[in-house]
């Protein structure tokens, strides 16, 4: 039996109807990656050990007629910058290589309680800094439906292995699109969820007041099933929410697509876009009106001022967050003590990746007196302008519909002499983060060149439940998340 | 030549919350096994986030109230950028542009010195260095890395390194009153930096100003008004000598060292470094309301100032009795818990309404001679036998061992010539120790003041008989009834009322 196009809930039934045991499904899954990762490179890690020994947990359990975890005998891929104790946790840094947690991540934690099986750590740019994962300190990832194509990032290993079918689902961080544009560029769904309804406790930091935690599935019910489990108050989170989590898959069909009236911000379908992605793009919006949905374009006049706010804001907390890799506690070490300064030249200087040295480079300078007031404080200010915007467009539509990448997949290596084109990719998601509120990205389609093609459902602060809703009956009329790549 | 010191003073302060500013570790690290207060958070490891302890914070404003600091409804924490290893995440959790607290002053002798701010923040690691087998070493103890540090900044409105030490006594004062910090600077748990220049008019009409000078490491009270002294001298000196003002570009930090009561000099240029100060994104901004405000406010207990007020002026103490019962909070307040049992025993107008209120709500009673009294007598005992027993002992007064009534009686005995002062100092101390009744304890040593005439004539009458040389002498000279006095209270084993005595001496002498 092929476990890994089953749900979630499909495999929680398979063990308890005996039809199967989680040590089989872990095995099945193993075999798997084995087989066709060395093609993708989605894993830096494989946790084979664990994942038996977790697997082993669960079917004694079942053995002895004790309740198991709402996730019990799901395969969890996760990406490498969240902790996980006693697992190496690298961030996709030569500077983290080696470093074993003493401690795991809350959200991790809790899928772990709820008995998903840790499969591997997925790869992606170094602490999260990138869109291709081209900046990996080990290796680049490739796009499970086209093995010269990047699959996207920063997120990238975590989006390709949930492609490949090398995990039920899997975690990832969305900082300015690291969890959408993958998702997008590999034809799966993933949900960037308002800012601080996961907690970040655990993950490394990239920029605090950005960085969401969110979730790859196939489908919209497997997201909404590792949502509930995830979402809610961490007591290690001070900017974790206090809102009451409501139960995600009973509400799958609350929303009615009738009359129910969609935004399609111009913003978002100019020149600027490849005209394959907005047909397809265009035509998911159709599929909805087909429903009864009432399209509507609206506007978001500052969205051209959303990549020069992230890029001053998200380095300027990189600079000070990326501080604390100096290789003193933990972490690459440098044989050269003889100085405290050259001691940190030598560890940052020959560990860390030439995009991270980049962003600390650029937060160091934007926050330097003089320049402070130019850059952080203007930028600080604008956001607070493109954050309006989107509550006051949500004031009159229920969600807003657009495009997650401007293309589909490109190929590995061609924007990696020019990082500004490479933060061009992100001009439809970093927006997004910039005012905090919830997208959930979906497949609507592939290119003439069979690459995926990906589109997004902006709700407003904590309307997840709404743009799952949404996303769901999508996935209900449309079959392109049940595509899968040949491998 | 006119020279005018110019000090300001940088005072820190650890508070002695449970846990650290932002994790749950033990905030203690005084005397305990390096690296062992630790976890995650306070250690910056990856992932880690800080969730600001939210005692630490109320305890900073309370403090700001306190020093007469207006608080700021919405602030919120900074991160202060620089590379050391003690400091583990690479940025240190401060307030800058909007620090719990702002604009306070205290009254120092006489004179008004502003508070710009108190704030938040978190103490680094400590850096031990040493060399082990010849080789050098610095080891790191992540222990004190988070413990809650508040720092009181004054403008510089200080002009002598007297008025400075009596700067730190004050909020080491309030600070204890408060409860929130031993604030013991021995021990590093309050930490003082004094910036200091002078300000020089010369004779030809010219107004300049020396180079700035903050001092470092200064690890005692008497140290700092050493430290400031000698920096003040220095400075003249230099000046003197090189004719340097002060510049942008010229202040130096220097270190005092305690075992040549002097500065030296540890860093030049201070004005060039940039913290890169943004707010820190992982703590939302806390607010508070103006309710939330009213309460700590409430909770501050009668501060030093208002206590002296009181006891002079109620109590009716003097102004040195006052300042000496009040310098610490627990024996001011043990002294006080007697003082007011008496108000409530006795019922004295009404001020049982309004003890341990603030003195604006005693003003008007001015009915009190009986409290007067029974104050004076009893501070009389603390500040005499019982600081001097404490002094010997070493130990702190304990409450346990005070019982009001004992004082109350005392205070009848010896308000009817029962006990005389004297034997009142002595039984005290007994009492104190023993936990017996003082006038028991006269009544058993045979210590009861005798005022009846007809035994004292008795006691008298022998005395005139056994001492014949005396009694000529005092013929002789009448200012030598000192002796046969001296001579009967012996007689009655201290018991007799001196005066009574005298007046029988010289009536049988006649």
């Amino acid at each position: 039996m092929d476990y890994s196009t089953l749900s979630i809930p499909q495999i929680r039934q398979l063990l308890l109807g005996k039809k199967a045991t989680a040590t089989e499904i872990t095995q099945f899954f193993l075999a798997k990656i084995k087989l066709i990762d060395p093609q993708i490179k989605a894993f830096i890690t494989i946790t084979e050990k664990e994942a038996l020994g977790k697997a082993a947990e669960i079917d004694k359990k079942i053995a002895n007629n004790e309740t198991i975890g709402k996730l019990a005998g799901s395969i969890m891929a996760v990406k490498d910058i969240f902790l996980t104790k006693d697992i190496e946790t690298t961030a996709s840094s030569q500077v983290l290589k080696g470093y074993i947690p003493q401690y795991s991540s809350t959200v991790y934690q809790k899928l772990l309680d709820q008995d998903a099986i840790i499969i591997g750590k997925t790869n992606t740019d170094p602490f999260a800094f990138g869109g291709s994962t081209e900046n990996s300190g080990f290796f680049t990832t490739k796009n499970p439906w086209n093995l010269d194509m990047i699959p996207g990032g920063s997120s990238g290993g975590s989006a390709a292995a949930t492609a490949a079918n090398l995990c039920h689902f899997a975690l990832g961080t969305d900082t300015g699109g690291s969890i959408r544009q993958p998702a997008s560029l590999c034809g799966v769904s993933g949900l960037k969820p308002t800012y601080g309804l996961n907690s970040r406790f655990g993950i490394t930091a990239m920029a605090s007041s950005f960085d969401c935690p969110g979730v790859f599935a196939r489908s919209v019910d497997d997201i909404a099933t590792v949502t509930q489990i995830t979402a809610g108050h961490d007591k290690n989170d001070a900017t974790s929410t206090h809102q009451t989590i409501p139960d995600y898959s009973s509400l799958l069909d609350s929303v009615n697509l009738k009359g129910l009236k969609i935004g399609l911000p111009k913003e978002y379908f100019t020149q600027a876009i490849n005209p394959e992605v907005k047909a397809k793009v265009l035509e998911a919006a159709k599929v909805l009106e087909s429903k009864g949905a009432i399209l509507k374009e609206v506007s978001l006049p500052s969205t051209n001022l959303g990549l020069a706010v992230y890029y001053i804001l998200v380095p300027s907390e990189i600079s000070a967050n990326m501080s604390r890799y100096e290789g003193i506690r933990f972490g690459q070490t440098s044989p050269d003590g003889s100085n405290i300064i050259s001691y940190y030249m030598n560890v940052r200087g020959q560990f860390m990746e030439p995009e991270v040295k980049r962003r600390i480079i650029i937060g160091t300078y934007a926050l330097s007196s003089g320049y402070y007031d130019a850059y952080y404080t203007k930028a600080a200010k604008v956001r607070t302008l493109i954050k309006q915007e989107f509550e006051s467009v949500l004031a009159d539509v229920d969600v807003i519909l657009a495009p997650v990448s401007p293309t589909s997949a490109w190929k590995i290596g061609e924007k990696c002499s020019n990082p500004l084109e490479m933060y061009l990719a992100d001009a439809y998601t970093v927006c997004i983060n910039v005012a905090g509120v919830p997208s959930l990205a979906l497949p609507c389609g592939f290119n003439s060149n069979n690459l995926p093609i990906g589109f997004q459902l902006i709700g407003n602060f904590f309307e997840e439940s709404k743009i799952m809703s949404i996303g769901h009956q999508y996935q209900q009329i449309t079959d392109y998340h049940l595509q899968q790549p040949k491998l | 030549m006119k020279v005018t010191p110019i000090i300001g003073l940088e005072v820190h302060v650890e508070l002695r919350t449970q846990s650290k500013m932002f994790c749950s570790c033990s905030a203690t690290h005084f005397h305990v096994e390096a690296n062992t207060n630790t976890c995650p958070v306070c250690l910056g490891l990856p992932g880690a986030l800080p969730v600001p302890n939210s005692t630490a914070c109320e305890w900073c404003i309370k403090l700001g109230i306190a020093l007469g600091c207006t608080p700021n409804l919405t602030s919120f924490f900074e991160r202060k950028n620089y590379f050391y290893p003690d400091l583990a995440k690479g940025y240190q959790l401060t307030q800058f542009e909007k620090p719990f607290v702002v604009n306070g002053k205290l009254v120092i002798d006489g004179q008004e010195i502003r508070i710009n701010r108190a704030h938040m923040e978190e103490d680094t690691g400590k850096s031990i260095h040493l060399t082990t087998s010849g080789q050098d070493l610095t080891l790191i103890d992540y222990n004190r890395c988070g413990v809650p540090l508040v720092e009181i900044v004054s403008e510089p409105d200080i002009t002598s390194a007297q008025m400075a030490k009596n700067y730190l006594l004050k909020i080491q004062q309030i600070i204890r009153y408060l409860g929130i910090s031993d604030a013991d600077i021995e021990k590093g748990s309050m930490r003082c930096e004094p910036t200091i220049n002078l300000k020089i008019e010369t004779d030809d009409g010219q107004t300049v100003y020396t180079p700035l000078a903050e001092i470092k490491n200064v690890a005692s009270l008497t140290g700092v008004q050493i430290a400031i002294d000698f920096e003040l001298n220095r400075q003249l000196e230099e000046f003197k000598q090189t004719g340097e003002t002060k510049s942008k570009t010229n202040k130096t930090t220097r270190g005092w060292d305690a075992d040549k009561n002097q500065t030296f000099l540890q860093r030049e240029k201070e004005g060039s470094s940039d913290y890169r100060y943004f707010p820190e994104p992982d703590i939302p901004y806390i607010n508070f309301t103006q309710a939330e405000i009213d309460a700590i406010k409430a909770s501050i207990p009668e501060l030093p100032d208002q206590k002296i007020e009181k006891y002079k002026t109620v109590y009716g103490l003097s102004d040195y009795d006052a300042q000496t019962i009040t310098a610490d909070f627990s024996f001011a307040n043990i002294y006080e818990s007697i003082i007011i049992d008496y108000i409530y025993k006795n019922k004295v107008n009404d001020l049982t309404k309004i003890v341990g209120k603030s003195l604006k709500d005693l003003v008007g009673f001015t009915d009190s001679a009986k409290v007067k009294d029974f104050a004076k007598f009893t501070a009389n005992l603390f500040l005499g036998a019982i600081k001097t027993h404490l002094n010997e002992t070493g130990e702190d007064l304990d409450q346990s061992k005070i019982n009001s009534q004992f004082f109350f009686d005392l205070f009848t005995a010896v308000s009817n010539s029962e006990i005389s002062a004297t034997v009142a100092k002595q039984v005290i101390i007994e009492s104190y120790q023993t936990g017996e009744h003082p006038v028991e304890i006269a009544k058993s040593k045979g210590l009861i003041q005798v005022s009846d005439s007809g035994e004292i004539e008795k006691i008298a009458t022998e005395v005139i008989t056994n001492n014949p040389k005396a009694v000529e002498d005092y013929k002789k000279n009448p200012m030598s009834i000192g002796f046969l006095i001296g001579q009967l209270m012996k007689a009655s084993r201290g018991s007799a009322n001196p005066v009574i005595a005298k007046n029988i001496l010289e009536k049988l002498l006649k």
